[in-house]
């Protein structure tokens, strides 16, 4: 390995790039200058930037790399910061796909001295990738290989972090997570399945660099008034809020706002839901705290043996969504998608799609089977293996997914909050809530409440939490810190650690230009505003009205209208299409 | 969006928190809409194209502290620090923008402004911008406004005040001499017989909290204890408009749908667990927040007071104590104070309660702030009448 000298007096980040050639099974250590990370700040910034020269090749080939960047904040003693985000383009959608997920991998990739880690090439057999400080190895994994999750991790017995796939990343399954050795999953967009085209079946990393802070009284300083914010904040540190219930207590303020996608988006409420809330699941398990590294809110609950429960999402579309209310088939149902490397919101929505588009209804005890055979696309597997969007076009009906730009939807039905329809429609990873995550403002009431169902001024709130939400993906921090602090907190934070002056408004402009970034690719890779649309459904049925509240269809003029006003407040011309200058000073 | 823009001007003014006449309003999203005094909406269109943020508030506060902060601090000082707790909170401080040779350098405003939630600008006012709504820019005005007439009110009693600011405290004194109204008698009598009913009274005495001033813009919350459950006012929920905004929190937390309830939530738990009472009114009087602040102890050696201070004192009767937002210890340090209804949080607020209705907790919460206001008017003449002797014998400054 050649020797590379990173920029000096770089506090928070290493200036060191680690890329692994799996078909030359060979690694080298690029710098990364000071200016390209000020720019891109870490995490999906950075990722997004590393994919400049490869955005338009197939997802499954090998020259697509797969790329893992932590941020600046990680390993400091920022709040939430230590997160890791993992990009490459998604096989499932074609977009470019950024996620994010828990786990110890940042923190190691950063204390092996490293920004991020680029993978490119295919091996000839399944290998694991393990990397201590300097030392980088590519070993055989063929006796990993099949495994699920927990057997590949009870054979690993990493040291450090930890990332691999399960059976479904092995078969390409285009909704395959990447799973983290503590149980976070690296969702959504089928990057499990580009790791397992690269025939790559793990990664554990660990390092003993010491992370260097610019002015530590200025981040112990920056620490405590986010902390403050935290503490004030009910959805966080509140008696009902994450810290004390997990997301799982979405459950049932989704319910009250009748607003749960229920029986693949046919109905929005679900009488049953109490069967699967939080306090249900609190009574029945009894859980226990675990958090991303370091996280004070640590919001993931596990059982008393330390099995991970699920989220709010997995919960809602293993149940709501397929009619199921019984807490222990869905609780399996959503461990076992984990075990074998499956989206469980996918999984669940194509499942949805299934039954709906051939009229089988959906037997809660089948589902083991079911999940098994998409993993090893084994017979009707290996169509609900390509997701709800080509499952149904295959089956001729293609109106009946639930998707956008081919990503099945998460669970929060749009005719509950008009801000997340619009989100839906312009996410540049297809349908889903993290993007401009309106349930800040629709649903929990932070910074400030809007009004769900009016589309007035959504425009905006979208473009300015979309651009926000860059730069916690690039720094790399957790979503939901944002519920109670915003990027004022965070440019004291980064500038206190990195000694480099960061200004909210400077930070914004930048998460604007990685945003426009990810658009162009898109929209290079084929992408155009027809794409920024929501399913028919949506304009043509009404959702469960009762309660005292209305759920109508979205009228689409007054849906277009905010889309062609977003067009415009972003910038982009009437087809949504991102200007040509912008090439000029792009990433 | 023109509608909101003129609801917040007019709010403003009705807050009583502004000069008449000297406030505006400018937002944008496709098209920019002001309201207000034409040449502070010039200022504030210029600003606000140089910010990314959809509104700006401008305005002259009714006490110029826009004048008086810059000769009340150091001649190098530009940061105001707000004493009261819940502005810490959400500002952590504010900038002050000087004249340098009698000009303003407004690319410094913006700059600031693309930072902070708001800045005081010499000679010109407070000026504060909603990121996301029109509604965001005036909640952050007020809470500067909120923060920036403790802060100097209580230095007028703790430093030397200058002629040059006594001279300015007229409006001051002549609000002193008007308490706030005992106007309860319409307010809706208990028991209550259902939920709607209970709904009703809290959106009644949310409105009436407002009218009086007993919070500045409209924070603030208010709950009911009824059949085992707690009905509260949500998060960020304005006090005068609760319709639809009070959510249901049983005592077992069986449901979590009040995940959006008031941060205070475990603040008004703890006081129906400990105190019997039926109905909880929170509010920040600002005379209350101001009087709850000052402190004789000497030699005391606890810095951060607002948190740490494990003492109980006293404004006239009623207990003061310490502690920080949601679940940061007010829940823990006030319920045990509360026997009589009623207790101050240490910069921050009063909680007040009852047993029946929200005449109790309205009453006893006007009574203190008419208190505190004598009792500032009181020191406050002292301060006054001392400053006019030295400054016969000595010659004015
Ligand atoms: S809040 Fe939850 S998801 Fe976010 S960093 Fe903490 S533990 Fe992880
Ligand atoms: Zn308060």
């Amino acid at each position: 390995m050649n020797k590379v000298t990173p920029p000096r007096n770089l506090a928070g980040w290493c200036g060191r790039l680690l890329i692994v050639d799996l078909t030359h099974q060979k690694s080298w250590v690029e710098s990364l200058s000071a200016d390209l990370l000020h720019d891109s700040i870490g995490g999906r910034g950075l990722g997004v930037r590393l994919l400049r020269d490869t955005y338009q090749l197939d997802p499954f080939s090998a020259a697509m790399p797969l790329i893992f960047a932590g941020g600046p904040l990680c390993g400091t003693i920022a709040p939430a910061s230590a997160r890791l985000s993992v990009v490459s383009r998604s096989p499932l959608t074609g977009t470019i796909h950024a996620s994010s997920c828990g786990g110890a991998m940042a923190l190691q990739l950063k204390a092996a001295g490293y920004d991020a880690l680029k993978i490119t090439g295919v091996s000839a057999a399944p290998v694991l990738l393990s990397i201590a400080g300097d030392q980088v190895q590519i070993e055989s994994a063929t006796h990993l290989w099949g495994l699920p999750v927990s057997n590949t991790l009870a054979a690993l017995k990493p040291v450090g972090g930890a990332a691999i796939i399960g059976p479904a990343g092995e078969h390409q399954v285009l909704y395959a997570n990447i799973m983290t050795a503590e149980g976070s999953a690296a969702g959504r967009g089928g990057l499990g399945a580009v790791m397992g085209a690269k025939r790559l079946k793990g990664i554990q990393i660990a390092g003993k660099k010491p992370v260097v802070v610019a002015d530590a009284e200025g981040v112990e300083r920056s620490v405590n008034d986010i902390m403050r914010l935290l503490n004030a904040a009910p959805v966080i540190f509140g008696e009902l809020g994450f810290a004390e219930y997990g997301t799982p207590a979405l459950i049932d303020l989704l319910a009250q706002r009748r607003m749960v996608p229920t029986n693949n988006f046919r109905e929005t409420f679900f009488a049953e839901t109490s069967r699967y809330a939080a306090p249900a699941l609190r009574r029945r398990y009894q859980p226990v705290s675990q958090g991303c590294h370091d996280c004070p809110i640590a919001c993931k609950k596990a059982t008393r043996d330390q099995q991970r429960l699920p989220e709010h999402g997995s919960l809602s579309h293993f149940g709501a969504l397929l009619g199921i209310s019984d807490l222990d088939i869905i609780v399996a149902a959503c461990r076992l998608c984990n075990d074998l490397g499956l989206d469980t919101l996918s999984a669940a929505a194509t499942i949805a799609a299934f039954s709906e588009a051939s009229g089988e209804g959906i037997r809660a005890e089948d589902l083991p089977h079911r999940l098994g055979q998409i993993a090893m696309r084994q017979e009707d597997g290996d169509l609900l293996a390509q997701g709800a969007r080509r499952l149904t076009t295959a089956l001729g009906c293609p109106h009946l997914a639930m998707t956008v730009k081919g990503l099945e939807l998460p669970a929060y039905d749009p005719r509950g909050a008009y801000g997340m329809a619009l989100a839906y429609a312009t996410s540049n990873r297809g349908a889903c809530h993290l993007p401009a995550y309106p349930v800040a403002h629709e649903i929990l009431r932070k910074p400030v409440a809007s009004d769900r169902f009016d589309f007035a001024g959504k425009a905006w709130m979208n473009i300015v939490a979309e651009n926000t939400h860059v730069v916690g993906d690039s720094l790399v921090a957790c979503r939901f810190v944002f519920l109670a602090a915003g990027l004022e907190e965070y440019a004291a934070l980064l500038t206190a650690v990195t000694g480099v002056d960061f200004t909210a408004t400077q930070l914004l402009a930048g998460g604007e230009r990685i945003w426009l970034s990810e658009r162009y690719y898109n929209q290079m890779n084929g992408f155009t505003s027809a794409d920024d649309m929501l399913p028919e459904r949506f304009f043509q049925e009404p959702g469960s009205s009762g309660h005292g509240i209305s759920i109508p269809a979205i009228d689409r003029q007054r849906f277009l209208d905010e889309r062609a006003r977003y067009y415009r407040l972003r910038g982009l011309d009437d087809r949504g299409q991102v200007p040509s200058h912008f090439l000029e000073n792009r990433l | 969006m023109i509608r909101q823009v003129e609801k917040y001007r007019h709010q403003l003014e009705r807050d009583g928190a502004v000069r008449q006449g000297r406030v505006a309003l400018v937002a944008q999203d496709d098209l920019i809409r002001e309201a207000g005094a034409t040449d502070l909406c010039r200022i504030g269109r210029a600003l606000l194209s140089e910010v990314k943020s959809i509104a700006l508030v401008i305005g002259e506060p009714w006490l110029p502290f826009q004048n008086l902060y810059p000769l009340c601090l150091a001649p190098e000082s530009q940061r105001i620090a707000p004493l009261d707790t819940e502005t810490r909170t959400f500002l952590h401080d504010i900038p002050l923008v000087r004249r340098h040779h009698g000009r303003i350098d407004w690319a410094d405003v913006a700059g600031l402004l693309g930072q902070r939630k708001g800045v005081l600008v010499e000679g010109v006012g407070i000026i504060a911008v909603g990121s996301v709504t029109v509604e965001q820019g005036y909640v952050n005005f007020s809470t500067l406004y909120h923060a920036l007439f403790v802060g100097y009110l209580l230095h007028l009693l703790q430093d030397e005040p200058r002629c040059a600011e006594i001279v300015e405290l007229g409006p001051l004194l002549e609000q002193l001499a008007h308490p706030i109204p005992q106007l309860l008698d319409d307010i809706a009598a208990g028991p209550f017989a259902d939920e709607h009913a209970v709904r009703k009274a809290i959106e009644q005495a949310g409105q009436r909290t407002v009218e009086l001033h007993l919070v500045d813009s409209f924070f603030g919350n208010i709950s009911c204890h009824v059949n085992n459950q707690l009905m509260i006012s949500q998060t960020g929920a304005s006090l005068d408009a609760l319709a639809g905004c009070v959510d249901l929190v049983p005592d077992d937390n069986s449901t979590t749908a009040g995940l959006t309830a008031s941060s205070e939530l475990p603040a008004h738990r703890a006081i129906y667990a400990a105190t019997g009472a039926t109905v909880i009114l929170h509010g920040h009087p600002k005379f209350t927040v101001l009087m709850s602040l000052l402190c004789d102890e000497q030699g005391c050696h606890i810095a951060d007071c607002w948190k740490d201070c494990p003492q109980v004192r006293y404004l006239g009767t009623v207990p003061v104590v310490a502690g920080e937002v949601g679940a940061g210890g007010i829940a823990k340090n006030l319920a045990p104070v509360m026997a009589d209804g009623i207790g101050v949080v240490y910069g921050h607020g009063v909680f007040a309660a009852g047993t029946v209705d929200f005449r109790q907790p309205l009453h006893k919460m006007i009574a203190l702030e008419n208190w505190c206001r004598r009792e500032y008017q009181r020191l406050l003449g002292q301060k006054i009448a001392g400053h006019e002797k030295s400054g016969v014998k000595s010659g004015s400054r």
